[in-house]
């Protein structure tokens, strides 16, 4: 029961996992990504629409590209024209929320939803699915939990001990410093943004290709504005964050269970993701430390 | 002198920059679909322009869009980003549409701006926690108000369902479905339509417009925000906290103060968008109350650069860009949401352009300055 409700909580949280792990990476390079919530959407109808003609795997790639694009747009906006980075990523959501709907009737003819889509074969753990209470954790499982799970060291690694990574956390930190240096503040920034897209673009194709099967209007559900609440709250760090994700996942399977015995409106459980979010940044905030430059575009002395 | 008039029309500019932009944005996509694009904006013009229905539509579709531009600008010249105007105005309709048809037999005169008022200070409500948060804990507003919209949209869910749903609706025993509503608001709340007063001035528009009173009452509402900004002390205080708080700190004010005044100013006009719609064209309050005006408040804040009268134009291109693509989809065959992405197209060129204009206008100063001392 217990590893069951584990289980459903990785499943849950794994979308919130992989988006929150970009925004480590935007954040960590100084530019905040609203725009999250709009690849997410960008990644989901994408997602679908590539494993309906081609399969899982395509659908993943032109996710990954879509969102990509999606994350080269808020670049431009943000990094290379220094426009207020919250104002670019309320754009991008909203451009991102019509060109989904536009995309689905000229491609599926509905505004709000794609057809049913094949995801992956789902995979078990060798060895662990032999024990009876890990059961449930182990089998069963979507390749992507598995990939999300395994970005969360490798992020660490990548931000914490690569070269790469000091100098992204410089030119978050002091990008004026950096630049001093002799490092690419925009190129570096540039990385950060697209390493976002390419994991919100992941997280959005999971949400239809593996979880629903199917490409919804709607289905990110806020979970891109969660994912930056997930990262605050797990202090900018790849590891805070899976935590922080986990919280949300099971936040929401066990708001399923609620639902089940039907003893509080179903609407209320419904906001249970939101409230926690409210909550927990009001809780926290005053412990965490942003980037120094975290949301600050860095302009360059001009002649 | 000359070169001030040049900076000026260099403002002016960016919108028509962006403007033109998005059109050729647009161009782009509905070519991709296989149509033609001169055809298609030529159908949005005609379509838009020469019908008066579609005039009178644009007008009642860009009512709602003035109160949720100036509560997002206000907010935006404090410094504040509220993305909440979508869950502020949908409490404030549920509470008005509420006071609508609880209170009987009250005259117009009470009742409808009593509604009015009802729904300003349910928007302040929902604006009162975001704030809070902000200058307390620290917690960002964005993020805050996104989470109350989708608070708002649950609870207004259950309000209207499960608690205050209309179960006289005079449908025969065993025919149709009841539909998921309030009751009716009471006549006395309703707000007229324009129509007699038109009339008198010679305009004959249709029935099935809507054009209501609240359209001039956005435009005074519009003149009365431009008189607060640059004419009080309170708005020389909003722009000094918006412009630089750290500076209006050292310079005596309460930067606190003034965010928290602000942020609830800009959920009072929030409270009112949707009453357009619910007092003249519902007149009831249902599960699919329209959705989406405080998102559509924040590009027309961008684009008309939060100042009062570039609202109002922002306001009338995008009641305008809706119309037309109502045209456009029924006798072209384009999808509607063809828009939206003008829409986004457009708020991201605006802020783009504006942001390589003003650069270019300080660098030119710069060096006038700098040859002035020579």
């Amino acid at each position: 029961m217990v590893s069951e409700l584990l289980a459903s909580a990785i499943r849950m949280g794994l979308p919130v996992l992989l988006a929150a792990l970009g925004a480590v990476y935007s954040e960590r390079s100084g530019v905040v990504n609203i725009g999250l919530e709009g690849m997410m959407i960008t990644g989901s109808f994408w997602g679908a629409v590539g494993a309906y003609y081609a399969g899982p795997l395509a659908g993943m790639a032109l996710a990954v590209a879509a969102s990509v694009l999606m994350a080269l747009v808020h670049a431009v906006v943000s990094v290379t024209f220094r426009v207020d980075q919250i104002v670019s990523g309320v754009a991008l959501n909203i451009l991102a929320y019509g060109a989904a709907r536009f995309s689905s009737i000229a491609l599926f003819q509905k505004a709000t939803m794609s057809p049913h889509v094949q995801g992956f074969t789902p995979i078990s753990v060798p060895g662990l699915d032999q024990v009876p209470w890990l059961k449930p954790l182990v089998t069963n499982l979507s390749p992507l939990v598995v990939v999300g799970f395994l970005l969360v060291p490798l992020s660490y690694w990548v931000i914490e001990k690569t070269v790469f990574g000091l100098r992204l956390r410089a030119v978050g930190e002091n990008p004026l410093a950096a630049d001093t240096l002799g490092l690419k503040v925009f190129h570096l920034r540039y990385a950060g943004v697209l390493l976002s897209g390419v994991l919100a673009g992941l997280a959005g194709a999971y949400l239809s290709v593996e979880h629903t099967g199917m490409y919804v209007e709607g289905m990110t559900q806020g979970k891109g504005y969660i994912a930056l609440a997930a990262m605050i709250f797990g202090n900018w760090s790849p590891v805070g964050a899976m935590g922080a994700a986990l919280l949300f996942g099971f936040a929401e399977s066990l708001s399923f269970r609620v639902v089940e015995s039907a003893v509080v409106p179903y609407q209320f459980i419904k906001m249970i993701p939101y409230a926690l979010t409210l909550v927990v940044l009001a809780g926290v905030l005053k412990r965490t430390r942003p980037p120094a430059a975290d949301g600050i575009p860095y302009e360059r002395e001009e002649a | 002198m000359r070169k001030r008039y040049r900076y000026v029309a260099l403002e002016l500019a960016s919108p028509l920059v962006a403007i033109a932009f998005a059109v050729l944005v647009g161009a782009v996509v509905i070519a991709a679909i296989g149509k033609n694009p001169v055809q298609v904006y030529r159908i949005m013009f005609t379509f838009a322009f020469r019908r008066l229905d579609s005039v009178g539509i644009m007008l009642f579709g860009a009512t709602p869009l003035i109160f949720s531009g100036l509560a997002v600008a206000i907010s935006f010249r404090a410094g504040l980003f509220n993305i909440g105007v979508e869950g502020q105005y949908l409490i404030g309709t549920f509470l008005a549409a509420l006071a609508g048809f609880a209170l009987k037999g009250l005259p117009s005169f009470v009742h409808l701006p009593l509604v009015i008022v009802v729904a300003a200070l349910g928007g302040a409500l929902w604006s009162l926690l975001p704030i809070y948060l902000k200058v307390r804990r620290g917690v960002h507003e964005v993020i805050s108000t996104i989470m109350l919209n989708y608070i708002a949209f649950s609870l207004i869910h259950y309000l209207i369902a499960d608690v205050f749903m209309d179960k006289q609706q005079g449908l025969m025993p065993g025919v149709g479905n009841p539909l998921i509503r309030l009751p009716k608001i009471a006549a006395s709340a309703l707000m007229p339509r324009m129509h007699g007063f038109l009339a008198l001035l010679g305009v004959d528009l249709p029935r099935h417009v809507y054009l209501n009173w609240f359209f001039p009452l956005g435009l005074l509402l519009a003149v009365a925000v431009h008189y607060l900004i640059w004419r009080t002390a309170f708005g020389y205080e909003l722009r000094a906290v918006g412009h630089n708080p750290a500076a209006a700190e050292a310079a005596g004010i309460d930067p606190a103060a003034v965010q928290i005044r602000a942020f609830l100013l800009s959920g009072l006009i929030a409270g009112v968008t949707g009453l357009s719609d619910l007092l003249s064209y519902f007149g009831y309050m249902d599960l699919d109350f329209p959705k989406g005006y405080g998102f559509t408040g924040i590009a027309v804040a961008l684009m008309g650069k939060n100042s009062p009268l570039g609202i109002v134009l922002a306001a009338l291109l995008f009641g305008f860009l809706n119309r037309g693509a109502e045209g456009v989809q029924t006798f072209a065959g384009v999808p509607m949401d063809t828009v939206v992405i003008l829409q986004g197209v457009m708020i991201l060129s605006i802020v783009v352009a504006s942001a390589v204009m003003g650069r270019y206008i300080r660098r030119q100063e710069r060096k006038e300055a700098l040859g002035a001392s020579w």
